[in-house]
């Protein structure tokens, strides 16, 4: 049997939400043991390639593998070795935060004593034992580190992770940061989406970047800049990875006069 | 005062009301609801406002007439905004309308006003305007006192539902507040066949209560309406002060701070109820059907619900056994009142979030998707919980009627009304299985009262009970052998066919289910 050479494959994906298209012939590959970064600008089909990869969403065509198998809605057996903390967190307001977490544990088969042992953990290492509030009544940055704890809780191969440190304080951003890195020293797979550039260069081992609508422009591996090296595009060289991608996605914004 | 501002958020809520019309549930709403409302002005202005205007230059008993029907209409509005919720949705609550530039005030008047112009308070206002022109044009009253009258009582009569649905919702946030409105409700359904005798014994009584009633906004506003001399200015009085009384007692209300939470660093508690009564289910179906279990019961209007659920019935069914005299629709006797309200039991208590399972998550749906069991095991997973709570409340149901029946109860009549609970229990789930999905509708689950079901789960719930209520009765007069105890088998034998729809439900909706998921995922996200 052939070594697995990467955790996610992705042939021709396309997203079509009627006759708007949300991603277009994407095909990407993501090596085991990477923290992956995907970035695009707002609503260039981000979230769409998320909920693809993770069985929200049925791709209109294309090809999504992970861990080697071919992966849709109803694969349950890859989505147990996954994790994802989805862009609107989905959680359950009205449930205390263990609630929550036992409820994922439970369903992703951990046994009572695992649970209950991991749930403890998680809760005290993030700082979430506040056990008289709902999850409806924790603040942003809470709901957030619930999501990922969600996400974690039952040890996942590849994590799926959209904009996960927006909102969290830096003390919860470093910690998820080590978390993620020692992840990924155990040979497991992040993908995750993000808008803040300077992350992804200290974090991220490689990155794509797409553009309106789900259209991949460009692909390499960013641990180069740490070692002053460059990224290339068309033969122009970048020192960092913020005038490449607006380079890349033509971001420009008008000059309000008024303001 | 920002009447400007004001008068753009009246604007925006037409705007939003219409925008919902974009939909094809909306665009079925809008053309029923503005159908029902035509028939509904028609039948008033002939039956009622022209009716009583009839009889006020016949009888020369206008006055009281008027008061009576407003009255009625009073009350009416009162009990479907409070107990159905229709009216009282909170277009923009305090905190939205704190974004724009309005003083405390003004924010209060706006929330106010945008409630007021709710297209429910409207028809009640049509129903009042069509009675105050029906006795202008039988010549009892002035046009324009009756006008005036109108738009009083109509601020009156939001006002008081206002009150009462605040008051309520408060009360039912309380610890013991659902029993105490289970104790009120069940009195207030008590509470006619208990006063009449008194009434009819004591006449002094009956004279002082309606003296009482005269100082009512609606009795005011019938001799306002059948007035032209000075006694209006005096009916104008009663309602404005009861209007200002019930708005001071609505600013307070509001203003009455709520319990906040206060952060605790404790260790984790572990609540294993729910857990171990879902056991049953298994290992992949318990943790679904033991969250739905949390999930709801944690819902004050499900904590309410449910467990009025039997006395509510036990009400029902007495009030209706003492019209089984007078040729009346219950007059086929006790028995055929019993079946419609043990059809009713088998649906009640959970029947409003059945045929709505996914209105309450919000962002939650997605995390369903997102677990590694087919996509519609959660959704069975509810259906199975509603199902067992509603059947939990059969077997008592049918232990009270045995002990407290007014008719002799033998085994097979028992069998026969625990076989028809069943049925529409099943039936009714089954039908609540694909209303969920394609007539979904995102709810907000804080909201104590209000109806937030969709078109469809309004004819389901509403359409339900009326069929519990009448059908039986019109069986017992086509067909009387039917709702016989000597054919006691029947509605067992109905039940395992209405068992077979839900289980064959239960397969197709979960088809459909992983075919609209992307939809629901979407409408209870509010992006559909």
């Amino acid at each position: 049997m052939e070594p697995q050479t990467y955790a996610i494959g992705i042939t021709n994906l396309a997203k079509l939400y009627g006759k708007v298209t949300a991603v277009e012939n994407l095909s990407l590959e993501v090596r085991p043991g990477r923290i992956f970064g995907f970035l695009g600008p707002n609503g260039s089909g981000k979230s769409t390639t998320i909920g693809c990869l993770t069985g929200l969403l049925d791709p209109t065509a294309g090809k999504i593998e992970i861990l080697g198998q071919t992966f849709d809605a109803e694969n349950a057996a890859i989505k147990k070795r996954i994790g994802v903390m989805p862009e609107t967190l989905g959680l359950f307001d009205p449930l205390y935060a263990h609630e929550f977490l036992a409820f994922v544990g439970r369903m992703f088969g951990l046994d009572e004593v695992t649970t209950r042992k991991r749930v403890t953990e998680l809760l005290d290492a993030l700082e979430l034992t506040d056990t008289s509030k709902t999850l409806a009544e924790y603040s942003t940055g809470m709901r957030k580190r619930v999501a990922f704890a969600a996400a974690v809780i039952h040890s996942p191969e590849v994590l799926f992770l959209d904009e996960p440190f927006e909102s969290i304080d830096p003390a919860g951003v470093a910690l998820m940061k080590q978390w993620l890195r020692r992840f990924t020293d155990q040979g497991r797979t992040v993908f995750m989406t993000t808008h803040v550039l300077e992350t992804v260069e200290r974090v991220c081992h490689d990155v794509a970047i797409i553009t309106k609508p789900g259209k991949l422009v460009w692909q390499g591996d960013v641990t180069v800049l740490a070692n002053d090296g460059v990224l290339q595009f068309n033969g122009q060289e970048f020192t960092a990875l913020e005038p490449l991608f607006l380079h890349l996605t033509g971001e420009r914004y008008k000059d309000l006069d008024w303001l | 005062m920002n009447l400007e501002l004001i008068g753009n958020l009246i604007r925006l809520r037409y705007k939003l009301l219409w925008a919902n019309t974009r939909t094809r549930n909306g665009k079925i709403a809008l053309f029923l609801a503005g159908y029902l409302l035509l028939v509904m002005v028609v039948a008033l202005l002939a039956a009622g406002g022209m009716g009583a205007g009839m009889a006020a230059v016949r009888s020369g008993h206008g006055t009281p007439l008027a008061g009576a029907l407003l009255t009625g209409i009073f009350l009416q509005g009162i009990l479907a905004s409070v107990v159905l919720g229709f009216g009282m949705a909170v277009v923009f609550s305090e905190t939205e309308l704190r974004r724009y530039p309005l003083k405390a005030r003004e924010r209060r008047l706006a929330r106010h006003f945008t409630g007021i112009v709710d297209p429910f308070w409207i028809l009640f206002f049509a129903l009042d305007l069509g009675l105050a022109f029906g006795l202008y044009l039988f010549g009892a009253g002035s046009f324009w006192y009756g006008l005036l009258a109108v738009l009083l009582l109509f601020v009156c009569n939001y006002m008081a539902a206002r009150v009462l649905a605040i008051l309520v919702e408060r009360l039912t946030s309380k610890r013991f507040g659902s029993m105490i409105m289970l104790a009120s409700i069940m009195l207030l359904g008590f509470l006619p066949a208990l006063l009449t005798p008194v009434l009819q014994k004591n006449k002094a009584l009956a004279a002082a209560l309606v003296r009482l009633w005269w100082s009512t906004p609606p009795a005011a506003a019938g001799v306002a309406m059948t007035h032209a001399d000075l006694s209006v200015l005096s009916a104008f009085g009663v309602i404005v002060l009861w209007t200002l009384a019930l708005f001071a007692v609505l600013v307070a209300a509001e203003r009455w701070p709520r319990k906040t939470a206060v952060a605790q660093n404790a260790k984790v508690v572990w609540e294993d109820r729910m857990d171990r009564l879902a056991a049953v289910f298994g290992p992949r179906t318990g943790p679904l059907v033991a969250h739905w279990m949390r999930f709801y019961f944690r819902n004050a209007r499900f904590r309410t619900i449910y467990p009025l659920a039997l006395p509510l019935v036990a009400v029902l069914s007495f009030v209706f056994t003492r019209q089984t005299r007078g040729g009346g629709p219950f007059s086929s006797g006790v028995f055929p009142i019993a079946l419609g309200a043990f059809g009713i039991l088998g649906f009640v208590g959970t029947g409003q979030f059945a045929v709505n399972q996914f209105g309450y998550l919000g962002g939650g749906f997605r995390r369903f998707l997102l677990l590694p069991t087919d996509p519609a095991a959660a959704f069975r997973a509810g259906s199975y919980m509603f199902v067992c709570l509603s059947g939990a409340l059969v077997l008592p149901g049918a232990i009270l009627f045995a002990v407290f029946a007014p008719i002799h109860t033998g085994a097979a009549m028992l069998a026969m009304l625990v076989g028809f609970s069943l049925s529409s229990l099943f039936l009714f789930h089954g039908i609540a299985l694909w209303v969920s999905i394609v007539g979904a509708r995102r709810g907000k689950y804080t909201q104590s009262f209000g109806n937030d079901l969709s078109f469809a789960g309004n004819i389901v719930i509403i359409g339900g009970m009326l069929t519990m209520l009448f059908g039986p009765q019109a069986l017992a007069t086509a067909w009387p052998a039917a709702v016989s105890p000597q054919y006691w088998w029947a509605t067992p034998l109905l039940a395992v066919v209405a068992a077979g729809f839900y289980f064959a439900s239960l397969r197709g909706a979960s088809t459909l289910f992983r075919s609209r998921r992307e939809r629901l995922m979407a409408l209870m996200e509010g992006r559909g």
